[in-house]
């Protein structure tokens, strides 16, 4: 009875994950406007565990990706011709709730799968030589399946590392782009807040 | 226990992580920076021209106000560059009083402010740089095509083509090319030449035959 009433402790409560994310443009995202793979990815999960399958929470973070183009000719609308190398800078911070589902709940390894939807705060510079335009900042949908594993430092532990991908869908309409969408990698270290 | 300070801790963290962005500029090399913008009168028939004349100044044009007219050795060098550009297209050299087909300028332009600067105002103030009587066409006015809006607040090297030719027939001295330099390092001697090639580069039409 006392060691069950360990277990439930254990499972229930909440945890703080931290990511590090690698993002691989896809699509016309990967086609006309940036197919750098992004190294530079980092995010904080908060979720809450209702048992040791099932929690919810907020996701957030940040994915940079760049690309320079070698110089090239462009024509503009106006009839001049422009030699220049151009830059195209995208910032992504997502604004997310997550839901997850463990398999295996009592195994070493733990398969998962995860939804995760909101939207990103979205910021996309492009720069003609130096020459940057304005910048434009919007706020764009999000959802992301995601299917991984979770390894916990022991049996009954919310403390562990877990290994992931998933898919990011995000429509983003602006200045000929219609979207950002990229397959994510992720490795996370979780560890529970309070006891 | 409870832990939960921890969390704007580990949010901040991570958003300093995520600010290590790829700054764009930094990445660039001096030449990368360089912007080479070409616009031309697509009417105008560059092999109905034969002779030019370039002014042996440059401008400078400081928030569309003539301020000097210089002649140092990066003018000379940005001067003789042209020349051999056009020289290379098949026209011939001749000066101001032989009826050039061709007048060219070479302008650098400075605005020390940040905005959007109308070039129709630079072309308005032209005769102020540029006196028509030069060319021998003493009360006409500067027609510029078009350049455009760009965001200013720096040194740009400006070439500008006026037809001559048809001056006297069509009472305006039209300008029918227009090239400009911008970026970093526009203002070495040692970068002139390439400068100026990469926008004769881009005009293949400027061509004599």
């Amino acid at each position: 009875m006392l060691l069950s009433a360990g277990v439930f402790a254990q499972d229930e409560g909440v945890t703080l994950k931290l990511n590090y994310s690698v993002a691989v443009p896809t699509g016309s995202f990967k086609n006309d406007v940036i197919n750098n793979t992004s190294y530079r990815g980092f995010g904080a999960e908060l979720m809450y565990h209702f048992d040791n399958k099932f929690s919810l929470g907020l996701e957030t973070g940040s994915q940079d990706f760049y690309q320079k183009y070698p110089r090239q000719l462009y024509k503009t609308t106006d009839g001049s011709d422009i030699s220049t190398v151009l830059s195209n800078s995208i910032q992504a911070v997502p604004i997310l709730v997550k839901g997850q589902y463990n398999f295996l709940s009592e195994k070493a390894v733990r398969p998962y799968v995860a939804l995760a939807a909101g939207g990103n705060i979205i910021t996309y510079s492009q720069y003609a030589g130096e020459f940057s335009n304005d910048g434009k900042t919007k706020f764009g949908f999000a959802v992301r399946p995601e299917a991984g594993v979770y390894i916990p430092f022991r049996k009954y532990s919310r403390a562990g590392v877990s290994v992931g991908a998933g898919y990011n869908y995000m429509p983003f309409n602006y200045g000929g782009i219609d979207n950002l969408n990229n397959i994510t990698a992720r490795v996370g270290i979780s560890f529970p807040l309070g006891n | 226990m409870k832990n939960y300070s921890i969390v704007p801790v580990v949010i901040a963290t991570v958003f300093i992580l995520g600010s290590c962005t790829k700054d764009p500029v930094k990445n660039l090399s001096s030449a990368e920076t360089r912007l080479y913008i070409t616009n031309h009168d697509s009417t105008a028939n560059f092999s109905s021209f034969k002779t030019f004349s370039i002014s042996d100044s440059v401008a400078i044009i400081s928030n569309n106000h003539l301020r000097d007219k210089t002649h140092d050795s990066y003018d000379s060098l940005t001067i003789a560059a042209v020349i051999s550009g056009m020289t290379q297209r098949g026209y011939t050299q001749v000066s101001n009083e032989q009826s050039p087909d061709l007048g060219i300028n070479v302008n650098n332009i400075i605005n020390t402010y940040t905005g959007y600067v109308d070039y129709g105002s630079y072309y308005s103030d032209y005769y102020g740089y540029w006196d028509p009587y030069y060319w021998g066409y003493p009360g006409l006015g500067y027609y510029g095509s078009y350049i455009g809006t760009y965001q200013v607040n720096e040194g740009v090297i400006s070439i500008d083509m006026f037809d001559l030719k048809d001056a006297a027939s069509t009472g305006k001295i039209k300008s029918v090319w227009n090239g400009v330099i911008r970026g970093e390092g526009i203002f070495q001697n040692a970068n002139v030449n390439s400068n100026v090639q990469a926008l004769f580069d881009q005009s293949a039409y400027i061509k004599a035959n």
